[in-house]
């Protein structure tokens, strides 16, 4: 393959975020449409230069084409956009319902989140799996949060480790998701800012005790409330076709959730941990593309490096 | 040129049942088969091909197969669906409709 060729097909790769074998699909095709252009205009008598330049300009843009194509696939049924709102749907019938506290339902809940989490991310990784996967982070968090009360030596020697896996766990999820399109990472990342709010909100020093059972009983509608915003903005999110529209969803959903924890928080959150938070939210949309741009040259160069390495004998 | 372009544009869906209600094709033979029937007036913008298939595709009216070509090479065949022909009958109807009312007004009016 020519150089214009193969940059011509990398642009429509890097800018195509859809599902890594319907991809290769894409490529393959529009592939074999360059070669058959090429053949019948070099047999016209144009050089292969000109053949290759002539065919690449009547495809078009590889950017529109990228985008068009990203716009097809994009759009997922009412049914994945049920699927992808449940777990956010689940966390605040939880909390309407005042289930939080029957250990039995936290455990079901448990279950399905990791269940679900583990069949999405072998059966293809589709874009409703994605909250569930943010979810399955929750334990995580959690585990991390009952370590202060093991007794002190434990914790001296558990903390450590504890944070360095959960922070590798985590890199992992966000690289493996960022591969894919960074705009899942943001989505998978969205209750995160929410979720650290109310903690802050419902357990100040970091300490469970009785009167954080109370305060919980006392803001469950509002917790229920954030998650049931949380899951129509998803919801919307697999409806919608257009790349920016759904940047700008996430975004303006998200701060308006972190506003509304904030409001109903009712001065246990300062104006510098909003703050934390509003940058904790700028952050995931930030730094997901920043690690997609990364992962894309540290792409290249390997591919690169492939390309000048002699094949083995 | 211009308003055959439009043309084509506002009815790629349309063009495209129709072309492959006859028999599965793929992308660059579309292309070319358009343009052959047509006599050169509806001519695809390449690149918008790919895109209007994987939506048609994606909305079930069409389905995509590989399929090797006797020279080897693959090739992504595209197949009508039975809700793909269904759409196709309404459509034809609409058309039929559309021209037969230009077809009125372009007539003479008779006295």
């Amino acid at each position: 393959m020519t150089t214009a060729r193969h940059h011509y097909l990398e642009i429509i790769r890097d800018n195509l975020r859809i599902d890594l074998a319907e991809e290769k699909e894409v490529i393959s095709e529009l592939e074999t449409h360059i070669e058959d252009r090429f053949q019948e205009l070099k047999q016209s008598g144009l050089s292969e230069e000109e053949a290759e330049n002539t065919c690449l300009g009547l495809l078009g843009s590889a950017r529109v084409i990228a985008r068009q194509i990203y716009e097809a696939h994009s759009q997922g049924s009412w049914c994945q956009a049920l699927l992808a709102a449940m777990p956010h749907l689940l966390f605040a019938t939880l909390f309407a319902l005042n289930w939080w506290y029957h250990v039995g339902w936290l455990f079901v809940l448990l279950v399905m989140v990791i269940g679900t989490s583990i069949y999405g991310w072998w059966h293809g990784k589709p874009t409703w799996v994605f909250p569930w996967l943010g979810y399955s982070l929750v334990p995580v968090a959690a585990f991390g949060l009952m370590l202060p009360h093991l007794p002190r030596e434990w914790s001296l020697l558990t903390i450590p480790f504890y944070f360095l896996l959960a922070l590798w766990w985590l890199f992992c999820i966000v690289v493996q998701t960022t591969r894919r399109d960074w705009l899942l990472s943001s989505l998978m990342l969205l209750p995160m800012p929410i979720i650290i709010g109310w903690f802050l909100t419902l357990v100040p020093g970091a300490k469970i005790t009785s009167e954080t059972l109370g305060r919980i009983n006392y803001f469950a509608p509002w917790i229920a409330l954030s998650f049931l915003i949380l899951a129509l903005t998803i919801a919307a999110f697999i409806r919608l076709r257009q790349r920016w529209l759904r940047v700008a969803l996430l975004s303006i959903s998200g701060l308006l959730t972190l506003t509304l924890v904030v409001y109903y928080a009712g001065g246990r959150l300062s104006i510098q941990t909003f703050a934390g938070l509003t940058l904790i939210m700028w952050g995931l949309f930030l730094i997901p593309p920043l690690m997609e741009q990364c992962l894309r040259k540290t792409r290249r160069i390997l591919q690169r490096y492939a390309l000048f390495t002699p094949p083995h004998r | 040129m211009v308003q055959s372009r439009e043309l084509t544009k506002g009815n790629s869906d349309s063009l495209l049942l129709c072309l492959l209600a006859q028999q599965p094709m793929y992308g660059y033979q579309i292309i070319k088969e358009l343009e052959n029937r047509s006599q050169g007036y509806f001519k695809f913008k390449e690149g918008t091909l790919y895109p209007a298939l994987h939506r048609l595709e994606k909305a079930g009216l069409l389905l995509g197969k590989w399929q090797i070509l006797p020279n080897g090479r693959p090739r992504r065949y595209y197949h009508i669906t039975a809700r793909g022909h269904t759409k196709l009958s309404a459509e034809r109807v609409q058309w039929q409709d559309f021209i037969n009312a230009v077809n009125l007004i372009l007539q003479p009016a008779e006295d």
